[in-house]
């Protein structure tokens, strides 16, 4: 039935079969995960209702690349916020018409006070730091509005732990998966089909 | 692993020990069912408040500020006070969400969702204020904004506190928001797995985005919620202290002072932490989610008002240290002619009455578990810490330097109609929330509830996994072979 669905499907697009065990218990899955690696089982993914702590370790999951597109983020907010004050209060560039500056006389304060100028440093850094954030993890891992799911497991937004194992990947043998599933109390063994 | 940490916290989830099934069912029934007449008896009153209180708006930008008992002398009142208590109370939601988050306290799992949504009702009321002070509000944009314009362009002025206030709650507000959706994001995805109805599948398929409860998805997920906690706790402080700024940067007696930034941030966490106690004491009530919004919670809630309490207490008193040491008769005067006896004595001891003295209470333990005690002592904060506010900016303003100019200030039907128009909106708001949306995060509850589990049963995952690999499962295995299509 599987290889059936695969066939079927293969051609198409890139829609395709994965066999998939799902446990009731956190435990469950971290072991199995663990075993599926060790023995050279190609996972796809896990499947979990909250993250489970250690999840990606036994996944071989790399550390997240974000928090270095991150501080870039909070860098071009800071240099924003920057151009941003200077420009308007202190410096006055006829060549750009939107940022024709107009310093004020301000009871005769100096034109650049860089304490003044702390608040809305911080607040723009945080704003384009937190919102560019958000955005780049949405767009890179495709989770945006009105997205179907792209494999759709019984359970696993409940009370389910479900891992997918690639059937189309090297090294993938079945009997294997089937043992290892049992061996750690599967619930049920079921092959779903999703985009990769 | 023993199981030593069980005797030694509260179980974050009480009621045995709950199945991850159970959690959603519990925290997911308001979404299914018809809501009760408990919920109609708030809601229609609440409305109703919203309607009257944003018609009078509607009325007041059509006749001018004139129809606010302001005058020349005082020249904020309800407005300001309103704005300072609203934003105050939007602390709480991003202090328990981004501060406790980062000092690991996971009793934050089950109240830090209404308080986030309590922090976005409570900013969209204060941010009224300013905009609708203005009088002709569709100019904001050009005094507000840095928006090119015909006149030079002629900037706004960056060393004003005003425009720094601008820039901090528009930050903290739409923060706020991106963090309170992406929280949302795979309980949302929980309600549209589960749901049968064809029209709430479609709506909630679209608000969840397509998620999947990937693992890789997880772990990035887990990476970026910790990075916007770690912006969102000093935001939290910045938002109150630029509002503190509106007036310590002045030269009033009363307002001019430096220890107006922890004072103010210091009052917000304390008025905030009220208002979540006043929601959450009702909801936890109404939606039966007492096993999971326990009275533990509510314990370290009343601790937290007291600490904030006694630090609101402490700055008052260095108010008036200051007020005698400093030797500035103005300042002096103040405090120990002007607030202590003046016309607005009554507010005065009001305000220290409700936020002083009566926290006291909860020095003693079985006052912060007992629900009727603390239900009234949340309102009487918010009224201690609406009169603070009122003290600050009345009495400072009223008896200015200039004896011929001073002045009295009362509220008009128009300013009172207004405020109680914001608390109708954030009702409203709240009330519907809680009605279309998971009020506790589910995934964050199954995490702490599951940890709750590893500690009870301490041996219990080692002997599984033995059990396991002697081929003896605790969990029948009934493999059956289906293909799905996703």
């Amino acid at each position: 039935m599987a290889s059936a669905a695969h066939a079927e499907t293969a051609a198409t697009s890139d829609v395709r079969p994965f066999f998939v065990g799902t446990f009731r218990e956190e435990h469950q899955i971290l072991e199995v995960t663990t075993e599926a690696r060790e023995s050279g089982l190609p996972i796809h993914d896990c499947y979990t209702p909250y993250p489970v702590h250690g999840l990606d370790g036994a996944m071989g999951l790399k550390r997240s690349w974000i928090p270095y597109a991150s501080f870039a983020f909070g860098c071009f907010g800071f240099f924003l916020a920057f151009s941003l004050q200077t420009h308007t209060q202190f410096v006055d560039f006829d060549w750009v018409p939107i940022w024709k500056g107009w310093p004020i006389i301000i009871g005769g304060k100096p034109f650049l006070p860089w304490p003044a100028f702390v608040p809305v440093f911080f607040e723009l850094t945080v704003l384009c730091t937190g919102h560019l954030t958000v955005l780049t993890y949405l767009i890179y891992r495709r989770i945006l509005p009105g997205m179907k799911p792209k494999i759709h497991i019984d359970g696993v937004t409940d009370d389910r732990f479900a891992l997918a194992l690639d059937p189309s990947a090297e090294g993938f043998d079945e009997e294997k998966a089937r043992a290892l599933f049992a061996k750690y109390g599967v619930v049920d063994v079921l092959t779903v089909e999703g985009k990769a | 692993m023993s199981a030593t940490a069980s005797h030694l916290r509260e179980p974050l989830v009480t009621g045995g020990n709950p199945q991850l099934g159970d959690i959603t069912d519990a925290i997911v029934a308001p979404m299914e069912n018809k809501p009760s007449g408990l919920w109609w008896a708030a809601f229609i009153p609440a409305v109703t408040l919203f309607v009257a209180g944003f018609t009078t708006i509607g009325y007041q930008i059509s006749e001018g500020i004139g129809t606010w008992g302001l005058n020349k002398t005082v020249g904020w009142g309800w407005d300001i006070t309103n704005f300072v208590w609203w934003v105050g109370i939007g602390h709480a939601g991003t202090a328990i969400s981004a501060i406790l988050f980062l000092f690991r306290q996971k009793w934050r799992t089950a109240i830090n969702r209404s308080a986030e949504a309590m922090t976005i009702l409570a900013v969209i009321c204060a941010a009224l204020y300013p905009l609708i002070h203005m009088g002709r509000p569709w100019f904001g944009a050009w005094w507000f904004a840095p928006l090119p314009n015909m006149r030079g362009p002629l900037w706004v002025n960056f060393r004003s506190p005003l425009l720094w206030d601008f820039f901090a709650i528009s930050t903290y507000f739409s923060i706020s928001c991106v963090f309170w959706y992406f929280g949302l994001i795979p309980d949302l995805a929980t309600f549209r797995d589960r749901t049968n109805k064809k029209l709430k599948k479609t709506i909630y398929g679209i608000l969840s985005f397509g998620w999947t409860g990937s693992n890789r998805d997880w772990s990035h997920y887990e990476i970026v919620y910790t990075i916007l906690a770690a912006l969102a706790a000093p935001l939290v402080l910045s938002v109150h202290t630029i509002v503190s700024m509106d007036f310590a940067t002045s030269v009033i007696p009363g307002w001019h002072t430096t220890i107006f930034p922890p004072y103010f941030v210091a009052g917000a966490l304390f008025s905030g932490f009220a208002m979540v106690l006043t929601l959450l004491i009702i909801a936890r009530k109404t939606q039966k989610l007492e096993h999971i919004i326990t009275i533990g919670h509510i314990d370290n809630m009343a601790k937290v008002v007291l600490a904030t309490g006694m630090l609101v207490g402490l700055a008052y008193s260095t108010e008036f240290l200051i007020g005698w040491y400093s030797g500035s008769n103005y300042e002096g005067f103040i405090f120990f002619s002007s607030r202590m006896k003046g016309p607005y004595a009554w507010a005065y001891w009001t305000m220290i009455s409700c936020n002083v003295i009566s926290p006291q209470i909860f020095w003693y333990g079985p006052m912060r578990r007992n629900l009727v005690v603390v239900f009234i002592m949340s309102i009487f904060v918010n009224i201690g810490m609406w009169f603070e506010r009122f003290v600050i900016i009345v009495t400072s303003l009223n008896r200015d330097y200039l004896p011929s100019s001073w002045s009295r200030y009362s509220p008009t039907w128009v300013e009172v109609m207004e405020y109680l128009g914001t608390i109708g909106f954030f009702f409203t708001a709240y009330l519907l929330f809680v009605r279309f949306l998971p009020t506790v995060s589910i995934a964050e509850v199954k995490m702490v509830a599951s940890w709750a589990q590893k500690d009870a049963h301490g041996s219990h995952h080692h002997a599984a996994s033995g059990a396991a690999a002697a081929g003896l499962n605790p969990v029948p295995a009934s493999p059956k072979e289906e293909v799905h299509h996703g």
